[in-house]
């Protein structure tokens, strides 16, 4: 039997209002994704070990493929998409992996760089324990992680140059 | 693909009637496990019946029987409360290590227990610190030790329809020290053994209670009686730890299976009991030790 069934749902992405119909229970990633065309969010596991789908809710980083899109109702979502400030520039997390070299295929990446934003909104200025602690949950198949964790640092440093 | 419902009700009334309406329905909170085990398992999607939206699930507070956990508060928020960083030391070091920030900002401690996992990492932390779970059905509300509550793999004492509405925590009392310490593979994998040890040091002239509690090592995460007993009357020297350590490694009763042998567990108990005994008795030099074991 193929299903009808439809929720409503409306949360706020990257800034702006979204409004949609979705599958009850549909995982915010496939609403990102395949409704709202937001492919920056990538999908790797699916099961909440890789983190190349973080995005954050309500300021709080979360594998959005265990994350019921119903949960999103009347939230800020914030995925890869919305870090460019007004003008069009990388965020200093993105601008920081770009530096380092934090980056080799480029498929974690984002999920890498929401999980860094996250982790450097509640602990500015990291330990290289605390980023790797803070940054457990993102797997890179490709680098050693040691660039990763350098970009992390000169975010860190950047951000705090960069605060009024 | 069929499709299921997802129900958002706002009271926990209307969750409870909505269960007895949909008796296939599961209650969910934050649903990290419950959405692996569904794409595992691939069968029908049963109706889910969230908790998220029921206020009184949410959110930590401490009254006269101690701290009290609603049952949608997520891991993270748990970690950040002042007074489970000081009372409740063995939590904190459980919750610091289980999965990552992604995991723990949706995850639940009442989703760890009711899915009871023998490794549930929040179980022996609160073993030791004498928690207990409030249950709520349409008959009403009762409360049971978690001790009680936690009946073999995967299961609980829930009745069908109940939901465990909140965890609660005594406040321990002055002169107490907990730890907790795991075994993973990697960070990120569950654990192959984990021990919670509690120490009360009230004053000298009464005799130090001492609690522990083991996880993965047997089919629930359990207190460790023998171990305890091996303790009772004995000054907490650096002897008496490790004769309970060994008490403790005989005690439990691990499984081998993919992640590691049984002998390999109790190895595992006997030094992590040994290290979380030292922790909770306030041995400095452990802390480097640990640290320094990774």
């Amino acid at each position: 039997m193929r299903s009808t069934m439809r929720a409503e749902l409306r949360f706020t992405l990257n800034g702006a209002a979204v409004e949609t119909m979705v599958r009850p229970q549909a995982r915010l990633l496939d609403v990102l994704r395949d409704t709202l065309g937001a492919t920056g969010t990538k999908e790797g596991c699916g099961e909440g070990e890789c983190g190349a789908c973080t995005v954050l809710v309500d300021g709080r980083a979360v594998a959005s493929c265990l994350f019921p899109a119903l949960e999103a109702e009347g939230k800020t979502v914030l995925t890869v998409e919305g870090l460019r400030n007004a003008s069009g520039e990388l965020s200093v997390v993105q601008r920081a992996f770009v530096d380092k070299g934090g980056t080799q295929c480029g498929f974690c990446t984002p999920g890498m760089v929401m999980a860094t934003t996250a982790l450097l909104q509640e602990n500015p200025s990291p330990s290289d324990d605390e980023i790797r602690a803070g940054l457990v949950g993102n797997l890179c198949r490709c680098t050693g992680y040691v660039q990763i964790v350098d970009a992390v640092k000169q975010a860190a440093e950047l951000a705090a140059k960069e605060r009024p | 693909m069929t499709d299921a419902a997802y129900h958002r009700p706002a009271t926990l009334d209307a969750a409870l009637v909505l269960k007895a309406r949909e008796p296939t329905a599961r209650y969910v909170a934050g649903g990290t496990d419950l959405w692996v085990q569904a794409r595992k398992r691939k069968a029908a999607p049963v109706p889910l019946i969230s908790l998220q939206n029921i206020a009184e699930l949410r959110g930590i507070s401490v009254g006269d029987k101690g701290l009290r956990i609603g049952a949608t508060t997520p891991l993270s928020d748990l970690l950040r409360h002042e007074l489970v960083r000081a009372e409740l030391p063995a939590l904190a070091m459980a919750l610091g290590t289980l999965a990552s920030q992604q995991i723990r900002n949706v995850a639940t401690v009442a989703g760890n227990l009711c899915n009871a996992s023998p490794a549930a990492d929040t179980a022996p932390p609160l073993l030791v610190h004498d928690a207990s779970v409030e249950l709520r059905g349409a008959s009403g509300a009762r409360t049971v030790s978690l001790a009680s509550f936690l009946v073999g793999p995967g299961k609980t004492t829930l009745a069908p329809g109940e939901l465990l509405a909140a965890i609660v925590v005594p406040r321990p009392a002055k002169g107490t020290k907990s730890a907790f310490l795991r075994q993973g593979r990697v960070a990120m994998d569950l654990s192959l053994a984990s021990v919670a040890a509690l120490v009360c040091i009230e004053d000298d002239r009464q005799a130090p209670v001492v609690r522990l509690a083991a996880g993965a090592v047997g089919p629930v995460p359990m207190r460790l009686p023998k171990a305890e007993a091996a303790l009772a009357g004995r000054p907490l020297d650096a002897a008496a730890l490790v004769a309970a350590a060994e008490v403790a490694a005989d005690e439990v009763a691990p499984i081998t299976d993919l992640r590691a042998s049984a002998g390999y567990r109790r190895r595992l108990v006997r030094v992590l009991c040994e290290r979380a005994l030292r922790l909770a008795v306030g041995d400095k030099e452990i802390h480097h030790e640990v640290h320094h074991a990774g």
